[in-house]
């Protein structure tokens, strides 16, 4: 008996918690598709008696939403890229390599994860200007990569502690050479964990704002999907169906990607509880 | 196959040494058993004739050729690890066969291999199989597998057995040793259990806080420990020790043990000066009787433990023969330097508390130098 209500507690705790985090995502989805007078109405309507599904092909049709996507996605897929080819050799380098002033190494890095993106956008900003990146993707690329090299390398180490230095003890009595172990052996083992830390560090690229704002203002063919929906915001009139179907449609992505890695992320991040 | 050639190898870290003057030659097709409590410097040694760390000094030859600075590819040697180190995302078929592939074996040559050493191993219904769908017993069978295929010099093999259950252990114990002998390969094995040392070695090499104790076969090792820690560590239960002053007289020299008068099985001329001297007298558990003999005591057991086809007794020592240094006592004795177990086979009704006598032969004791703990013959 005690069993089973602290079993229903149980539940009611998971509903809880899935009420609170599910309900904004809801929530942006009807206000995408109620009525204008319905958005204002109190009390609140919860679902519109007729969806104005239409508002979706709508702003397809009149923003640039697929150039925006596809923007964020360059810029996302460029940082991760970049950022996942750094991580794993410092990651795997911090978890197996005993250097002089490894640990101090270790926890700088994690001192530049821990500033804010505001902080380092005034210096990134004038090293780009220098170089002429201002307006260019690739002045994102390269400052989500400052943001995610710091996380991934640190989840990167944390999963590479999990692995048994034996694995490439054996590869090498086997054959390989230092890198051939991590390549052949190392690698493959930790693909759940480097689909994790690469999701990660897709959505930290992809929810960026402040980067974008700055970097790519006067770029209107640049854009990133969270810079544009801001543009959908008028002096006078804002129309919220609109900028909620916009942000519908940003967080799409990341959802799907969620549904079909979640395997991938639950075995990544719980990998350090199988030993 | 090789022999194998160990010379004056050490290592340190920092300032730190776990490795001191390690020499040792082993003969080609012997199986040499490297024993230790923790952190004595075993699986080091192991490691750096894999070539998985590296020296801090001497020589390591495998057959005639020097390997000291050749990377673990290149030694032709084949290792097996404590937790097997299965590769997860290959099949048991792959694991076996991926050592094979990395030195440019055809595909045809590397079935033929990991066919015929599945078939001595019997895991060739699992060739399909991952790592993770196997039990602890068939890993480690693959394991052996991934190393046989290799036909290497010489097998290493790092406490393989230890995360296997007792019964299994046993078992795998005995198939390893089989192993050994129908494929002749040199192998070293380390391990901190010296039932598998002595049931498994050709040679037994003892190690303690990084030094080499005794090189000897494990009836040598048994029946004359060089030192204390040689003669606690091996047997089970472990040696007792019992602490006597040596007094001397035209008979010989002679300790007081239990309120009576022992002769040492140690001619006088052998160690000129023991008379006066402290000695630590060692007798093991199973040479102890228990009826009258050349030197009998009567008891109260303070403990009986029944095995069924034994049963351990233990008595309190005398306060004149206590005292012998704890560190003498084997890795995994947490006995108390007051009692001394006898090992008892058909003792019948034997009861905690109820007198008993027990009874010794001092051509059995053997005799330590309480200072230098190293043996008095």
């Amino acid at each position: 008996m005690k069993l089973r209500s602290s079993r229903i507690a149980l539940y009611l705790g998971v509903a809880a918690t899935c009420a609170v985090l599910l309900f904004p995502i809801y929530w942006l989805l009807v206000t995408a598709i109620s009525p204008p007078a319905d958005l204002r109405s109190l009390p609140p309507r919860f679902w519109p008696d007729v969806p104005q599904w239409q508002v979706f092909s709508r702003i397809a049709e009149e923003r640039p939403m697929l150039l925006w996507l596809t923007n964020s996605t360059l810029a996302a897929l460029g940082s991760v890229a970049l950022s996942m080819t750094v991580s794993v050799f410092a990651g795997y380098a911090l978890s197996r390599f005993r250097v002089r002033g490894g640990q101090s190494l270790g926890l700088f890095i994690l001192t530049a994860k821990m500033l804010p993106a505001t902080l380092l956008v005034i210096p990134l900003f004038g090293i780009f200007r220098s170089v002429g990146l201002i307006g260019s993707l690739w002045s994102v690329v390269l400052a989500h990569a400052t943001l995610i090299v710091p996380f991934t390398t640190w989840m990167l180490k944390g999963y590479f502690d999990t692995i048994p230095r034996e694995l490439e003890q054996a590869a090498m009595v086997d054959g390989c050479s230092p890198l051939g172990a991590l390549f052949r052996v190392i690698l493959p083992v930790a693909t759940p964990g480097l689909a994790a830390t690469a999701l990660y560090g897709f959505v930290l690229s992809w929810s960026d704002y402040a980067y974008a704002r700055t970097f790519l203002t006067n770029a209107q063919q640049s854009w990133t999907a969270n810079l544009g929906i801001t543009t959908m915001k008028g002096e006078y009139v804002t129309d919220w169906n609109e900028i909620s179907a916009a942000a519908v449609f940003v967080a799409l992505p990341i959802l799907v990607i969620y549904l079909f890695l979640e395997r991938y992320l639950v075995g990544g991040l719980t990998a350090g509880a199988e030993k | 196959m090789a022999g194998i050639r160990i010379e004056n190898v050490r290592k340190s870290y920092g300032a730190v040494t776990v490795l001191r003057d390690f020499n040792l030659d082993i003969a080609d097709g012997e199986f040499v058993v490297f024993v230790g409590p923790s952190g004595c410097g075993k699986s080091t040694m192991l490691k750096i004739l894999a070539g998985l760390e590296e020296a801090s000094g001497g020589r390591v030859l495998i057959g005639e050729r020097d390997v000291t600075d050749l990377a673990p590819g290149d030694r032709d040697i084949a290792m097996v690890f404590q937790n097997y180190a299965l590769y997860p995302h290959l099949t048991v078929a792959r694991n076996m066969g991926f050592g094979l592939k990395m030195r440019g074996m055809d595909r045809g040559e590397i079935d033929r291999r990991v066919s015929e050493a599945a078939k001595i191993l019997a895991v060739d219904h699992l060739l399909d199989r991952r790592p993770k769908e196997l039990s602890g017993g068939q890993r480690q069978r693959v394991a052996l597998g991934r190393a046989i295929v290799r036909e290497p010099q010489a097998f290493l093999m790092d406490e393989p057995l230890s995360n296997l259950d007792a019964k299994l252990r046993v078992h795998m114990r005995a198939e390893i040793s089989a192993l050994h002998k129908r494929l002749g390969v040199t192998t070293i094995y380390v391990t901190h259990d010296q039932i598998e040392a002595m049931t498994m070695a050709d040679r037994i090499v003892i190690m303690r806080d990084g030094e080499i104790q005794q090189i000897a076969d494990p009836d040598t090792m048994f029946a004359r420990p060089e030192n204390l820690f040689v003669a606690g560590f091996i047997g089970s239960p472990g040696m007792n020790f019992l602490l006597g002053n040596v007094t001397a007289d035209e008979r010989g020299a002679r300790v007081s043990l239990f309120g009576q008068d022992v002769c040492l099985p140690v001619p006088l001329a052998a160690v000129p000066g023991i008379a006066g001297r402290p000695v630590i007298l060692g007798l093991r558990p199973e040479h102890i009787g228990p009826a009258h003999g050349p030197v009998s005591f009567a008891v109260r057991p303070r403990l009986v433990e029944s095995l069924g086809s034994e049963k351990y007794i233990y008595v309190d020592l005398p306060h004149e023969n206590r005292g012998a240094p704890a560190d003498a006592k084997g890795a995994d004795d947490e006995r108390r330097g007051d009692a001394l177990i006898a090992r008892l086979v058909d003792a019948g009704a034997v009861a905690t508390g109820e007198p008993i006598t027990l009874s010794f032969d001092p051509a059995r004791l053997h005799v330590f130098d309480a200072e230098t703990h190293r043996a008095i013959r």
